[in-house]
């Protein structure tokens, strides 16, 4: 697909998205309806197609899974950007980099979001922020003293991307989904095993017959499979939201190359990432934990291939 | 029964006319606010050329051709800001040019080069060029999308008679593409 059109790549890559996050919300509550479903049917009921406890149960989840978002909403950021030891600067610590990220703003047209260092050697950065106007770029020391200014005005602009785009906050939603599913399938297995759902205490089983054994198996597949299907979910939009910034990356900046080089030198850098956490290895622009082959274009890669990521910007016409 | 129908044709072009003026509005603002931003970058840039000019003059110990270039540049740029960032346009390319001129000139001295007072001022005024490029690329893309949107249909009918007229694109000319000759005496 070799497009120069980058405006046409974002809207693709905006509905990519947007139908990832509609599974993701008909897995939660497809998951909560069949739970609800059991539980009914475990009470004696007729299994009836449309449950009042599992319409229930769905409505309970999605209203968690609101609620839980915006909490991560409100206090993510924070958290995040002290797990990292990412300490705000100043424009006197770092003349160069507080330059390009103003120029990055105004790039972009949003308002200049604070900056970040990263006390490591290795070659990283990340945006936070749930809106435009109280986001934050953080990038590491190493990244500050290999890169020369082209190249860390792509990273940056790739930083910015994730920012204009809002990435941070479609990320947060997503990530609370994923985890809400995991813990709800968590406590279903755990709950079959403790023989309070199912058939394992013979004669109260016997009596509702076959349609219940057969109900409380897709319950236990579906507990099994749905945690792993929402994280390729994750994942997948992770990847999609890295391609986004990468061409908004290249809109900002109208130099493909410098984000290209800066890629090229963060895969090839071999400094360890000491400290950083599975739980925010996705907001990276590369990731921190594994180091990349073509396998990582596997299904839980949170980063896409940065080989293809440098093929693709090089059609954006590097 | 037709007295309904009509009321809620009103109502609906009422809410038409409400949601086209609020998104040119919109738009237009944007592009507004992207305008002021040139003008503050030239202005900084305007502030900080006879600074580096300075220094580099202090380091060289004698007044050299491209620098008096550069003032010159930078006065005529300062006189015509006076009449906004548009028509100051042409003396504003002159001063990008005469710049770059500058700029090829320390790279060419590495007493200059090494000069940490140097260093740092080229970094300021290299961020203010692009901060100037950078502005006015997202101005003219503002511009851009606002005279798409009020051009567009049905906008295109209520626009006008909503005092919506079209926007110009900030054009900076290049002079010349080629790179500058540095006389070194």
């Amino acid at each position: 697909m070799p497009t120069t059109d980058f405006v046409a790549a974002q809207k693709v890559n905006r509905r990519n998205t947007l139908i990832l996050l509609a599974v993701l919300t008909v897995l939660a509550a497809l998951f909560g309806y069949l739970i609800g479903w059991v539980v009914q049917s475990e009470a004696g009921d007729q299994v009836a197609p449309i449950s009042s406890f599992g319409v229930a149960a769905a409505g309970a989840l999605a209203l968690l899974s609101i609620g839980w978002s915006g909490l991560s909403l409100a206090f993510g950021s924070r958290m995040v950007n002290a797990m990292s030891e990412a300490r705000e600067i100043t424009k006197d610590d770092a003349p160069q980099l507080f330059n390009v990220v103003e120029e990055m703003s105004i790039a972009a047209g949003v308002p200049m979001p604070k900056v970040r260092i990263m006390e490591t050697d290795a070659l990283n950065a990340f945006a936070t922020g749930t809106s435009t106007s109280n986001a934050s770029i953080a990038v590491t020391r190493g990244l500050l003293n290999q890169l020369n200014r082209d190249e860390l005005q792509g990273v940056v602009a790739h930083e910015m991307a994730h920012i204009a785009n809002l990435d941070t906050r479609y990320m947060t939603v997503v990530v609370v989904t994923v985890g809400l599913i995991a813990l709800i399938a968590d406590i279903t297995l755990r709950s079959m095993a403790w023989g309070r759902f199912g058939g394992s205490r013979g004669s109260s089983s016997d009596r509702r017959g076959g349609g219940n054994a057969i109900l409380i198996i897709v319950l236990l597949v579906v507990a099994i499979v749905a945690p792993l299907a929402a994280r390729a979910v994750q994942m997948a939009v992770s990847r999609q939201r890295e391609y986004l910034a990468d061409a908004t990356s290249v809109q900002f900046t109208r130099n493909p190359n410098g984000l290209i080089s800066a890629l090229a030198k963060l895969t090839a850098a071999a400094a360890p990432f000491p400290g950083v956490s599975r739980a925010t290895q996705h907001l990276f622009i590369v990731n921190p934990i594994q180091t990349f082959t073509a396998r990582s274009s596997a299904l839980m890669a949170t980063h896409p291939d940065t080989a293809d990521r440098i093929a693709r910007l090089r059609n954006l016409g590097g | 029964m037709s007295l309904w129908i009509v009321v809620g044709i009103v109502v609906l072009i009422v809410l038409w006319l409400i949601m086209t003026y609020n998104g040119l509005v919109g738009s237009r603002t944007q592009a507004q606010a992207a305008w002021s931003q040139i003008d503050v970058q030239l202005k900084r840039r305007h502030d900080l050329i006879p600074n580096l000019v300075q220094v580099v003059k202090d380091a060289m110990g004698y007044e050299q051709e491209t620098l008096t270039k550069v003032i010159q540049a930078r006065n005529s740029a300062v006189a015509a800001s006076a009449a906004g960032p548009a028509q100051a346009a042409p003396a504003e390319a002159a001063l990008s040019q005469a710049t770059r001129g500058l700029f090829a000139l320390v790279e060419s001295y590495p007493q200059l080069k090494a000069n940490d007072n140097v260093k740092q001022l080229q970094e300021e005024l290299t961020g203010t060029e692009n901060k100037i490029a950078f502005a006015r690329q997202f101005y003219n893309d503002s511009v851009a999308s606002y005279n798409v949107r009020r051009q567009s249909f049905p906008a295109v009918l209520a626009a006008p008679s909503l005092g919506f007229g079209p926007m110009e694109l900030f054009n900076m000319p290049e002079a010349e593409r080629e790179v500058p000759k540095v006389a070194l005496r």
